[in-house]
């Protein structure tokens, strides 16, 4: 059996006296969906953010295709491999253009490439239309629809959402489903920590739940 | 006393060319320009750093450096002129009462304007910029670079209130400049000096330019903001 694409070994995060959460051991599998499931506070997004190199003040370690890292030395190789969105997406205060073509700028893509990857981003997350305005304003649906292309554009390993449908109203939410629902059936590994029960409920995603202090993987 | 007369007479000196005049404000440009553009990225730089960096002796370095913000220009002047006299420790460069001795002083005045104002920008910048710009795959000097890019507006108004400061500054100038008519006498000092003579024609002139040139730099930065969006 190959090696799952992202093996956390003994990871614990400790706040002064109190341990938030301590996991023996957790695979994610190439090409899978997962959701992350908890109560508020048992430490989802830090989890996320360990995973994506942001809190590097955690215990144990990852293993990324079978090569081992620690968090406090965590390898730039991993940054282009795992890409993190924040709860709340920031976008930078250019154009929208310049936000679909920053990561794919710092990976060196060509310049052919990167139109044709913007191009599709732009299709993809439905945002054509609203193409020439400024990041600033765009509803909040749309900015997360814009931090989701964005961060699909690049291609990365594994994809990391923290809360992707929280500030969002009915519309937001239904169209934010709608691309986790793609990103899910072009096999792309992405890891979803949610509290919304429309993406529990989504076919196809595996369930992890964190729960004091333990993750857990229960069946369905 | 009759203001009238003086400003028609200093308006008519500005248009007339007078070369003295012009002298002296084109020093005022030069030198004032040079010296932002020579401190400003080693300010920004220290800027970003004390905003972003944890290290011991950051908080004594914030301190310090907003320290000097208040620090009369005079006595940066005196400083300047031991390190520059003949007998200083850089004597031999004879740069004490030429432009350069102005110029390197008000890079000493404008360094703590730059810095407390990129400080101020980056402390005021969202996090999540540095950490977007890392997830997306930027290294950490390309996401500080962004960052700074981020609260540009502010970055920006540092360096016109370093360039303020630093063309607007008398002590110094006069120290280490000496006011020589024709090498280093520039616009505050020679209005400094017409007025104690009581020509205020040529004071009124020079002081005209002064608050045209603030002026045009904070309508410029208020242009630039407008396009860019203010924050």
């Amino acid at each position: 059996m190959s090696a799952p694409l992202l093996a956390l070994r003994g990871v614990r995060k400790v706040f002064g006296q109190r341990q938030l959460f301590s996991i023996g051991s957790l695979a994610i599998e190439e090409g899978r969906a997962y959701v992350l499931i908890g109560p508020n506070g048992s430490g989802k997004t830090t989890l996320m953010r360990i995973i994506a190199g942001l809190d590097r003040d955690a215990g144990g370690r990852l293993e990324f295709r079978g090569v081992p890292a620690n968090f406090g030395l965590y390898p730039e190789r991993l940054r282009r491999a795992i890409v993190y969105v924040h709860q709340h997406p920031y976008l930078f205060h250019t154009s929208l253009r310049h936000n679909l073509e920053y990561g794919l700028k710092r990976r060196r893509i060509p310049a052919a490439e990167r139109a044709r990857r913007v191009e599709e981003a732009v299709a993809w997350a439905g945002l054509i239309d609203r193409h020439a305005i400024p990041p600033a304003e765009l509803s909040g649906g749309e900015k997360q629809r814009a931090a989701l292309a964005r961060a699909r554009a690049l291609e990365p390993e594994l994809l990391l959402l923290d809360e992707p449908t929280s500030s969002l109203d009915r519309e937001g939410r239904a169209q934010t489903l709608a691309l986790l629902a793609q990103l899910r059936d072009e096999r792309r590994t992405v890891i979803v920590a949610c509290h919304d029960q429309e993406i529990i409920d989504l076919p196809g995603f595996r369930r992890l739940r964190l729960d004091d202090g333990r993750l857990a993987a229960p069946a369905g | 006393m009759d203001l009238l007369e003086p400003t028609r007479q200093a308006f008519a000196l500005l248009f007339s060319g007078d070369p003295r005049l012009w002298q002296a404000i084109w020093l005022s440009l030069w030198v004032s320009v040079a010296a932002i553009a020579l401190v400003a990225a080693p300010s920004i730089a220290l800027g970003f750093l004390l905003a972003k960096k944890r290290f011991p002796g950051q908080r004594a370095a914030v301190v310090l450096v907003q320290a000097l913000l208040s620090f009369p220009t005079v006595v940066i002047g005196l400083v300047i002129y031991l390190l520059l006299s003949r007998r200083g420790p850089f004597g031999s460069f004879e740069l004490l009462f030429t432009p350069w001795a102005i110029m390197f002083g008000y890079m000493v005045i404008a360094f703590p304007i730059l810095v407390v104002f990129t400080l101020s920008a980056v402390q005021g910048a969202d996090p999540r910029v540095f950490e977007t710009a890392r997830c997306l795959g930027a290294g950490r000097l390309a996401a500080s670079l962004t960052t700074l890019w981020e609260v540009r507006f502010g970055v920006l108004a540092a360096v016109v209130n370093g360039f303020g400061r630093a063309i607007s500054e008398v002590g110094c100038a006069i120290m280490v400049g000496g006011n020589i008519a024709g090498l280093t006498r520039n616009i505050p000092t020679a209005i400094a000096l017409e007025t104690t003579k009581g020509d205020f024609s040529q004071g009124i002139a020079l002081g005209f330019v002064l608050m045209v040139v603030a002026l045009g730099v904070n309508v410029l930065l208020a242009l630039l903001q407008g396009r860019g969006g203010l924050r």
